[in-house]
């Protein structure tokens, strides 16, 4: 009845390592259910022998008390017995962990090796030379290039050169004490008096 | 908690089946709902018809009334149309009252499982309805065939499939 659904089409997931288990548990399962009656029996017995005492039965309450012993005896070696089980049950799953974890490194391992043998050292070797060829290649398409430049040309870069470098140079002279001199004086140095206007400028912001 | 009854249960002629069609129709809607809680309240999943004639379900001893068999068995097959209820033999004695439909119960089930990791694990059903673990869980007690109903849902879904062995279910998760 449980298996309607299986067995159309798709393959049971179930594997005999969970067959295995499913056994186990129950096993463990019918012991629980022993535990349960031993432990109702016990209560029902204390209390039975309790009653015998206050009736004076000694002899009985005695009999009863070696059985409850016993019983409870029995009690321990179930519990001892379910643990025994259960830790059956927790090495099998391990088990049955430890063997995937094998898979998934043996699938990696299958894999890497696939993707080296898609590397070969040849191949490795060709391409970088290549690589180096184009390198040269490029080298050389650059050098042509560079020369296609004219004398003109070299001169004026040349001289944009220079006169950056000159703007770099630029420095600041010293701020006047003295009162300014005449306006021809102006005329001649412009440029530096343009640039100290900007500097003071600057210093005032 | 106290099961708190609808009004039509003091109510003499609740008890009886109407005849006006119309009437009829409420007063069985009355009941279905009645049953359900009541059964939800109880956390009843099986039930005989002739038993249930004496439960307080359907026997209210403040007002001396009781619905009668038949009317009992027009109410249950009102549950059945519904979807609620199914007959588990032919003389249509024993019935299994689904409060809760089995794919419910099987997500409440499929969501224990995952939240304590369990997945890929195997389980026994005595396990699932009456071990430590589901002690808190409102599964927890639920009727093997219903349980069984609920698996069946899963394993439609394809979270789960139903082992049978010799002595015994169990069920793995996936």
């Amino acid at each position: 009845m449980g298996n309607v659904f299986v067995g159309k089409g798709r393959p049971s997931r179930v594997t005999e390592q969970d067959r295995v288990i499913l056994q186990l548990k129950q096993q463990r399962d019918k012991l629980k259910q022993y535990k349960r009656k031993l432990t109702v029996q016990l209560e029902k017995e204390r209390f039975l022998a309790r009653q015998l005492l206050k009736d004076g039965k000694k002899e009985r309450a005695l009999l009863l008390l070696k059985k409850k012993r016993y019983q409870a005896q029995l009690l321990d070696k179930t519990e001892t017995q379910i643990s025994n089980l259960e830790r059956m049950v927790q090495d099998l799953e391990f088990a049955q962990i430890e063997v995937k974890v094998l898979e998934g490194l043996k699938v990696g391992n299958d894999c890497l090796k696939k993707m080296h043998e898609a590397l070969s050292i040849e191949e490795v070797e060709r391409i970088m030379e290549e690589t180096q060829d184009a390198i040269e290649y490029q080298k050389q398409v650059d050098e042509m290039l560079a020369g296609c430049l004219s004398q003109e040309d070299e001169e004026a870069v040349l001289a944009e050169l220079e006169a950056i470098t000159q703007d770099e140079d630029v420095q600041l002279p010293e701020v006047p004490t003295e009162p300014l001199p005449a306006v021809p004086e102006l005329e001649h140095g412009s440029k530096p008096a343009k640039v100290k206007q900007e500097g003071m400028i600057l210093l005032a912001e | 908690m106290s099961f708190e009854w609808p009004w039509q249960y003091n109510f003499p002629p609740f008890f009886t089946l109407q005849p006006n069609a119309e009437t009829r129709q409420k007063q069985l809607a009355a009941w279905c709902s009645l049953v359900l809680s009541y059964c939800r309240h109880r956390k009843l999943y099986t039930v005989d018809v002739l038993e249930v004639q004496e439960s307080p379900m359907f026997n209210n001893k403040k007002i001396e009334r009781k619905l009668s068999v038949e009317a009992i068995q027009v109410v249950f097959e009102e549950l059945r149309k519904k979807g609620n209820l199914e007959w588990m033999d032919k003389n249509k004695a024993r019935s299994l009252i689904m409060w809760r439909r089995p794919e419910e119960w099987g997500k409440l089930i499929y969501q224990w499982v995952s939240k304590n990791g369990m997945v890929n694990s195997v389980f026994t059903l005595y396990e699932l309805s009456n071990g430590d673990d589901t002690e808190t869980e409102e599964f927890h007690g639920l009727e093997e065939c219903m349980l069984l109903r609920a698996l069946q849902a899963l394993q439609t879904e394809g979270k789960a499939e139903v082992i049978t062995m010799d002595d015994g279910k169990g069920v793995k998760f996936f």
